[in-house]
């Protein structure tokens, strides 16, 4: 059962300047589909439009043409958005606010019941391994710890559906890891996952597939255990298939 | 409902715990402090100079405090890319702006409200009467003209692409909408018709702030201190916000991320 569907799916940026004629292409004709449970990791080159097309996915910008369809439904509906979670690279939170009242926030979004939102923010906590610093001012997290933060929000509402731009973006290797771990642990639990990353080290350690966006468009769309058949590594893949493409062209 | 809670408590909380407007209380402070030294060398009127100073210097602290948790909320929200964690959760968009409409002007109230305490405290350290309905309406008439300069100032941050474009726009709203009546009051000397129909176009598009500036006439004997007069500017800052909110909603509602 595919919960993500975009078919045709282009982007063109108008100019910021209405004197400007310049009109950017960001992608262009994106057809793809997540089944429910994987974890799918977009790849791409800086600006090959990832971001671009996450935030499509989101209802943060609007396709110029195509349809995205999220469990058979538009992102524009709030019963939609009540079963996804959302994740922006390097997240940032106000810093003299606690952990605790950022999470009391983004509940509250979710609408979630009073009763059960404290226990809702510890379990959270917990999973992202931010457990016993709730009362904890921003200024005092590290980059990894708001990234946890940022993480942590998105799973308040127990969402179907993640989405990570850069997860391990700014991170160290433990990072990595901790990171790495907590998707893996998701996974478990039934969560699909989509994310954007640049580390294929890791993205090769929890996606089931992955699809590589190159010059606005998806060149190549294949599970993880197949590219390792043919390749050393993600890595070997990835050069091999944008060398590839640079032929073509 | 709970969502535009949530966000204006959110807001609010965010404004009061920053530094920045800790050290306009300071100020504020200080100059209404500053009165006291003022109205030490003009014995005759030291209150009405109290009461004078006080009230102006409130309203200015009250429109930096909304331009600098305007500035903010756009830097969070823009250079920090804040608002794209929120838009995607079960929030319409229109819940959102209503939401911070109103934590902007609960930090304004709030401090609005510690500003006049103090002022009140100075007057009757001077021998004055602190709690005159003259004074109270003027500081009511201040926080008006404040949330109807939001309401703008929440429109402008949708149409403008940078901050540094919106607070000049503010700025000039704020001075605009104190001008535009002594504009109109002197239109029938101008002969130009393009002039005469700019002056028309703006007295009607910027809010008119002078309805609401009684602290300058809190000493004369206009009869601007009556139930009439106070419904009225109350009615017409429900529904010039309105106008605004309604507008800055269908903008937002387009706008990308």
């Amino acid at each position: 059962m595919n919960v993500i569907e975009a078919k045709n799916v282009t982007k063109i940026y108008k100019p910021l300047d209405f004197w400007k004629k310049e009109k950017i292409v960001a992608i262009r004709n994106i057809n793809l589909e997540i089944k429910k449970g994987e974890v799918f990791g977009l790849l791409g080159l800086n600006g090959a439009g990832k971001t671009t097309l996450m935030k499509i996915f989101l209802g943060l910008l609007k396709p110029t043409s195509g349809t995205v369809r999220i469990f058979n439904d538009t992102i524009e509906n709030r019963k939609i958005r009540e079963r996804i979670g959302y994740m922006s690279e390097l997240p940032y939170f106000p810093k003299y606010l606690k952990a605790y009242e950022i999470l009391d926030y983004f509940a509250d979004l979710f609408n979630i019941d009073p009763k059960i939102k404290k226990d809702k923010i510890n379990e959270v906590l917990e999973i992202v391994r931010l457990s016993g610093r709730q009362n904890f001012k921003i200024k005092a997290f590290s980059k990894g710890m708001q990234g946890r933060l940022g993480l942590a929000q998105a799973l308040l509402n127990d969402p179907e559906i993640l989405f990570l731009d850069e997860p391990m973006s700014g991170f160290d290797p433990l990072g990595y890891k901790e990171t790495r771990d907590i998707i893996i642990e998701l996974n478990k639990k039934g969560k699909t996952i989509f994310f954007n990353s640049h580390i294929l080290s890791e993205v090769e350690k929890v996606c089931d597939r992955v699809g590589v966006l190159h010059r606005k468009e998806i060149i190549d769309v294949q599970p993880i255990d197949q590219i390792l058949k043919k390749h050393k590594n993600l890595e070997d893949y990835f050069i091999n298939i944008i060398n590839d493409e640079k032929v073509k062209k | 409902m709970r969502r535009i809670l949530a966000v204006a408590e959110y807001i609010f909380k965010q404004n009061f715990r920053n530094k920045i407007l800790n050290v306009l209380i300071i100020f504020a402070i200080l100059s209404i402090g500053f009165s006291l030294l003022i109205s030490e060398l003009a014995k005759e009127v030291e209150i009405r100079m109290t009461k004078d100073f006080g009230l102006f210097s409130i309203s200015i602290f009250a429109f930096l405090t909304l331009v600098l948790s305007l500035t903010i909320q756009l830097f969070e929200e823009t250079e920090l890319k804040t608002i794209s964690m929120v838009i995607v959760k079960p929030i319409t968009r229109a819940e959102f702006i209503i939401g911070k409409f109103f934590g902007i002007i609960l930090t304004i109230f709030m401090n609005i409200l510690f500003m006049f305490i103090i002022l009140m405290v100075v007057i009757k350290i001077r021998g004055g009467d602190p709690w005159d309905l003259k004074l109270f309406l003027s500081v009511a008439g201040t926080f008006l003209s404040l949330s109807i300069l939001t309401s703008v100032a929440l429109f402008l941050s949708v149409i403008t692409t940078s901050i540094p474009g919106c607070i000049i726009f503010l700025f000039f709203t704020y001075i605009l909408g104190h001008l535009t009546v002594h504009l109109k009051n002197l239109q029938y000397k101008i002969t130009n018709q393009l002039v005469y129909k700019i002056i028309d176009i703006l007295y009607i598009m910027v809010p008119n702030l002078e309805l609401f500036n009684l602290k300058d006439k809190i000493h004369t004997n206009f009869s601007l201190f009556t139930f009439d007069y106070i419904l009225l500017i109350i009615s017409y800052s429900i529904i010039y916000i309105l106008i605004m909110l309604i507008l800055t909603v269908i903008i937002f509602n387009k706008k990308e991320f």
